[in-house]
Order: C-alpha cells, then sequence, then structure tokens
C-alpha cells in the first residue's frame, strides 16, 4: 500500500460540509476599522513601528517619478530602480533615473504595484504575474510601492484574492524586513528591505 | 563559556535539567527573549476585541479540519496538483527524507536554501542532507547562528534563544568572511545579511515547511518576519515543501482567522512582515519563480494521535506562547527538554515522536499551573493531555519502582485518614524544627529540591488541626 492510501486509509470520515465550513466564518473577531475613513486607518498602521513605513500621496500616475526621485533624494540614495515591466507605469517619463529592468543581488531600489491595501494591518498586497516578478521586492533595500488609494479595503478578508486559476503566488507585505532573533532585540533590514515607502496614487 | 552549548546531549532529562539550571547564561538569554514575547503578547491581546472568542473560532476551526482531514488532504492535493505542483505521501521521518534526497538528487543539487521548518527539524532534514552530501544553508539569522554553532533549535519560534548577544558575536566573528565591527546587534544582524544573500541566490533547491494549507486553492502558506523565506525559495530551480498534515485549513478566510491568531500570540504583532502564498511552479510568462513544486504530505505519527485520545494537539500552529509563559521553561531552556519541540506543546508531542519510555520524564516537568492552557490560541487543554501521559506512564509501568513503591506506600496511608493525620502531624512538628524565618534551606530526603530553592516553612498545625480548632469554637 503507498503511504497515500495508508495515510487517508487512517483518515476515513465525512465528506466535510461546506456550510459547517462556513459557518466558522461567521462574523470573526477582528480588530474595528473605521470603514469611512479607510484611508486614514490605513495610514495609521503604516505608521505604527511594528510596520515601519513612510508614505507620500500623488494626484495623478505622472507625478511618480517626481516622488520618487524627492524620496531618494531624502535618503541620500542614488535614483536607480528596478521599473517592474508593467504597462500603467509607461505613461511616466523616467529621464533622470537610471532604470534596470531585471534586479541585481544588491539592488537598491525596487518599485511595485500593490493590488490593495489593507486596512486592518497596514498590509500591501501583491499577485506575481508577466509583469509583476517578486524577487526585485525582497532583494532591495528600499521598496517602494504605488497604491490607488480606491483599493484600500477594510479588512484582510476583503482583499480581493483571486478565485478560479490561481497566479503562481500572493503576498502581503505587512513592514520591512525585520528580526528579533537575537535576544527578542528588534533590528530592521534583516534579509529584505529596510525601508518601505507607500505613495498613495488619489486620482 | 556556557554550559548551554553541552547538556543538550547529557544522558538523561533530568541531568540536562540539572545543567541548565546552573548555567547562569542560558537564564539571562532565555528571560531576555521569552520575557519580552510574553509583554508584546499581552499588550496585542489586550487591544484585539474578544480574543476569548477568537480562540474558541480558531479551536473550532481546527477540530472541524481533524475531524475531515482525509477529504480536506485530497481536496488539496487536487488544487495543487491542478495548479502544476506534484503532492508527495510519507508515512514516517525517513519516508519523507527519502522523497526530500530524491528530488534534489533528480535536480542534480549541489545545495540547498533552507527557511526555517519546525517539521523540517522533527524529520531530521538537515542531518538527511548532510548524509546525502548536499550542502545546506539556513536562512532564518536564528537557524544561521545555530547551524555554525552546530547546535539543535531552543524554541520554535527563536531557535537561537539561548544564546546571548555576546555569544552571537563571538560566532560571527569566527566564522564570517566580513564580520560586523560594531557590538551592537544591528551590526551582527547586517554581518548575516552579507554572509547569506549569495548563498540563498546561488542555491539549487529551496526548501521550505508551511504555516497553513489552503484545501480550496492548493496554495502553501509561509509566514516570516525577515522575507527570508521568499528570498530563499524564489530563485532556485527547484521550491521543495516538507508540511504535517494537520496544516490545512478549508480556506483563505479560515487561514486569515488563523494568522491573526498566530502573530499575535507568536510574536504579539497584528500580522508578521511577509506572508506569502506560493500555489505551483512558475507560469508562463512569469519572470521569476522556481520550475518545480513539490510539497511532501507528513503524517509521522499525526494518525496515530488522531486515534489515540491526542486530536487535541492536532490543533497547534506552532506560535510558542506555551513555552514562553511556562515557569519550568522559562527555568531550564528549550534544549534540557531533549525532543525537537520544547516546552509544554513539545512534553506532550515527544513521547508520540521519540516514545514515552525515552521521555517520560518531560510530562512530569510540569507544575499544572494552567498558564500553557490559558494562552494557547487554539485552547489545546497541555496540562489534561500531559496528566494523560503520567496516567499512561504508570499504567505500562514506566515509573521507577522506588517511585512506584513511594506512591503506593502514601496511597495505603492515605486511604486511612486517622494514620495519615497522625503521620502529617508529626512531618508538620518535624519540619518546626527545620526552618528558620519562615523558610527551610534544607529538607532531608529532599536535597535535590532545596539545592535551588528554599522551602517555605508549613503552618505549625496541620489543616485538619486547625479546621477542628475553628469548628469547636
Amino acid at each position: 500500500m503507498s503511504a497515500r492510501d495508508a495515510i487517508l486509509a487512517r483518515l476515513k470520515g465525512d465528506v466535510p460540509n461546506r456550510a459547517a465550513a462556513n459557518l466558522l466564518l461567521v462574523a470573526p473577531e477582528r480588530p474595528r476599522v473605521d470603514e469611512t475613513a479607510l484611508k486614514a486607518a490605513f495610514l495609521d498602521r503604516l505608521s505604527l513601528p511594528s510596520v515601519n513605513a513612510s508614505h507620500d500621496v500623488i494626484g495623478n500616475i505622472t507625478d511618480l517619478p517626481a516622488a520618487i526621485a524627492h524620496y531618494l533624494l531624502q535618503q541620500g540614495a542614488a535614483p536607480t530602480l528596478f521599473l517592474p515591466p508593467d504597462p500603467r507605469l509607461d505613461i511616466c517619463d523616467w529621464s533622470g533615473f537610471t532604470l534596470h529592468d531585471s534586479a541585481s543581488p544588491d539592488e537598491s531600489v525596487a518599485l511595485a504595484i500593490a493590488r490593495c491595501g489593507v486596512a486592518e494591518t497596514g498590509s500591501l498586497i501583491f499577485e506575481t504575474g508577466p509583469t509583476a516578478p517578486m524577487l526585485p521586492n525582497f532583494l532591495a533595500l528600499y521598496h517602494i510601492v504605488l497604491l490607488d488609494v480606491r483599493s484600500i479595503v477594510p479588512y484582510l478578508e476583503d482583499a480581493s484574492f483571486p478565485q478560479g486559476p490561481q497566479p503562481r503566488a500572493h503576498y502581503w507585505v505587512t513592514g520591512v524586513s525585520g528580526t528579533t532573533d537575537i535576544e527578542g532585540t528588534y533590528v530592521r533590514g534583516a534579509h529584505g528591505p529596510r525601508f518601505l515607502h507607500v505613495i498613495l496614487l488619489k486620482k | 563559556m556556557s554550559g548551554s552549548t553541552t547538556h543538550p546531549d547529557a544522558a538523561s532529562f533530568k541531568d540536562r535539567a540539572d545543567a541548565a539550571l546552573a548555567d547562569r547564561l542560558l537564564k539571562i538569554a532565555v528571560e531576555r527573549t521569552a520575557g519580552t514575547a510574553e509583554a508584546k503578547r499581552a499588550i496585542a491581546i489586550d487591544a484585539f476585541p474578544d480574543f476569548e472568542a477568537a480562540r474558541t473560532r480558531a479551536a473550532a476551526i481546527k477540530d472541524h479540519v481533524i475531524a475531515h482531514l482525509g477529504a480536506y488532504l485530497e481536496q488539496f492535493e487536487a488544487n495543487a496538483v491542478a495548479a502544476g505542483a506534484k503532492v508527495h505521501w510519507a508515512s514516517t521521518a525517513d519516508e519523507a527524507c527519502r522523497i526530500v534526497i530524491d528530488i534534489c538528487k533528480a535536480a542534480g543539487a549541489k545545495s540547498v536554501a533552507r527557511s526555517k521548518s519546525m517539521l523540517g527539524e522533527e524529520i531530521g532534514l538537515p542531518h538527511a542532507l548532510a548524509e546525502a552530501g548536499i550542502a545546506r544553508v539556513e536562512t532564518d539569522l536564528a537557524e544561521h547562528i545555530i547551524q555554525l554553532a552546530d547546535e539543535r533549535p531552543s524554541h520554535i519560534i527563536w531557535p537561537a534563544m539561548h544564546k546571548t548577544k555576546e555569544q552571537v558575536s563571538a560566532l560571527f566573528k569566527a566564522r564570517h568572511r566580513s564580520p560586523h565591527e560594531e557590538e551592537t546587534i544591528a551590526a551582527m544582524a547586517e554581518s548575516a545579511r552579507r554572509e547569506l544573500r549569495a548563498q540563498m541566490l546561488g542555491a539549487d533547491v529551496g526548501i521550505s515547511g508551511a504555516n497553513f494549507m489552503i484545501a480550496d486553492s492548493g496554495a502553501v502558506c509561509t509566514v516570516t518576519n525577515e522575507g527570508n523565506a521568499e528570498l530563499s525559495l524564489v530563485p532556485p530551480r527547484v521550491h521543495i515543501v516538507t508540511a504535517g498534515i494537520e496544516k490545512i485549513v478549508p480556506s483563505m478566510p479560515h487561514a486569515i482567522h488563523m494568522l491573526r491568531m498566530l502573530a499575535r500570540s507568536a510574536t504579539g504583532a497584528a500580522l508578521t512582515q511577509y506572508t506569502t502564498f506560493y500555489t505551483g511552479p512558475k507560469r508562463a510568462g512569469d519572470r521569476d519563480g522556481p520550475e518545480e513544486m513539490h510539497i511532501v504530505l507528513v503524517d509521522n505519527g499525526r494518525t496515530k494521535m488522531r486515534e489515540e485520545g491526542l486530536a487535541e494537539m492536532l490543533r497547534c500552529i506552532r506560535c510558542g506562547a506555551c513555552m514562553n509563559h511556562c515557569v519550568v521553561f522559562r527555568q531550564i531552556g528549550g534544549h534540557a527538554y531533549g525532543g525537537t519541540y520544547p516546552g509544554p506543546m513539545g512534553a506532550v508531542l515527544t513521547p508520540i515522536l521519540d516514545g514515552l519510555k525515552a521521555s517520560r520524564d518531560l510530562p512530569n516537568a510540569c507544575t499544572l499551573n494552567g498558564k500553557c492552557q490559558e494562552v494557547c490560541p487554539v485552547r489545546i487543554p497541555l496540562p489534561t493531555l500531559l496528566k494523560g501521559w503520567r496516567e499512561k506512564s504508570w499504567r505500562e509501568g514506566l515509573e521507577p519502582t522506588s517511585l512506584r513503591w513511594g506512591l503506593s506506600i502514601w496511597a495505603w496511608v492515605a486511604c486511612r485518614p486517622a494514620l495519615y493525620r497522625f503521620g502529617t502531624g508529626i512531618v508538620a512538628r518535624a519540619m518546626q524544627l527545620l526552618g528558620k524565618q519562615g523558610w527551610i534551606r534544607t529538607l532531608p530526603l529532599a536535597g535535590g529540591w532545596t539545592q535551588y530553592r528554599d522551602m517555605p516553612k508549613p503552618a505549625p498545625q496541620s489543616f485538619m488541626t486547625q479546621y477542628r480548632k475553628t469548628l469547636g469554637q
């Protein structure tokens, strides 16, 4: 008998009832979010020490390069940038930047577009695809994220997780890479980004 | 420098506990991390609306899954395969290791990057990889520390909890190519970042565990704060997941509830920094991701737990809250337990994994103060399960003869109230003579007990004597 058959033979039982599983999800306990002020709630969480992110607001996607240049200048970082091959960014004028279309092992800055933001936790939700590689967002020291204000949702359950065919990965980023592995002391920039900067698109 | 590097190999639990109690540095190190975790959890739980109801829900979700485990595993398998992953099944630890090694060999792997997984430790994967001649890079900072020190994890969330920063500094200076110069924890973490990045990017295979497996999508979820899982699992050509079969949840919203419980219970955060759901290998057109994804579903005693009265233990989500709040763990640290899993949850699991005969001391190393059960996010009745092991150990005759004799004599006397009161009356009076200012420093026949602490002096008269007097007034 294969291991599969041996294990499943010992786990024989009823087929789970979908309704019983769903009953366990009614009115979940979770931190309360003011749904009339999602942006403010999201920004509140973003600035918590555990999330440790900064933010800026722009009115139009064409303002994005200037906002990034401004942030990097403030940080004393060079205007080099990994740019994902997302057609939504084609409208921007990137002159003044040294652009990389693939991230090097010590890439300094990476830009990504979040599918949505979650006010409950200050999380940014991404999924992989041909125009959205994953690795640059973990290699870079500065992780810069463009987020449409209209895509902020109250709770994790409200983030529009794909139904049907799944992307290879979807991932939630709730702050910068950190560790408490030495004496429980928090240090930022463990393996991945040390800085997370969210640029909210208002229009 | 510290005895903490030697006592895991000491012969018995009692020897290891003795060595740990005498290790001053170990106590400092454990207290610094567990103390911080306890304080942060308390703040997080206070800020959460109705954490008690949330614990009840989390327990109900896990019980529902365990009751229908076979069907959920089949659903998960079908969805993972549809997404392009290959699913393997292993009844034992050896089988699981053999499957992983075969995949590595078929991939021609010379090196693997591993993202911390307690199941990997449980099945002995580090050892199996070494035997197969495959280089292993531990990428979690704490696992990296203990890999350099050639030690085992002492905690399921903070595997290097037993190390002080001074010990870590010495280790990195001896072993890193360009170590830190400044004596700060930030500089040490930076040194590890420099050391590990190229190794992660150059690995042939990435190996992880799973915090959750989502039945209705076939996704495998990992959580980290460092981002080391993603850096270990996205670049290599092959991703292997080894997961206990109990890690299933029905759907994404169920996983979300469990994730809310996990981070708060473990570190006091609302969520870990990186929560990733992997569903199959790289898709056509994707710019990164592995070309193969393998998921090894491991039983290793779990079906037996379900059959033999330990189903509640399968609720465990490996948050570590029980050990952070355990008065015994806080004194002796994790290595003294001797198994893969330390603390209260380890004392329940180790007899299943290593046999009760070899680990019967662990269920006894518990004060039954109930703190672990109070903080458990899935309401596992840990003290009850530990008492179950004690009873089994007694029934199977595993307790030493002296203890069996002693308890039999006590039971005989206790069944004769007059004799019992007479005896305890003598003991109470004798103990008056031994104590000074309310405390007894040495006690005949209990030297082991008074070696590390004083015994409070009992009341001059027994409870029954005082009770009678009060009644008579």
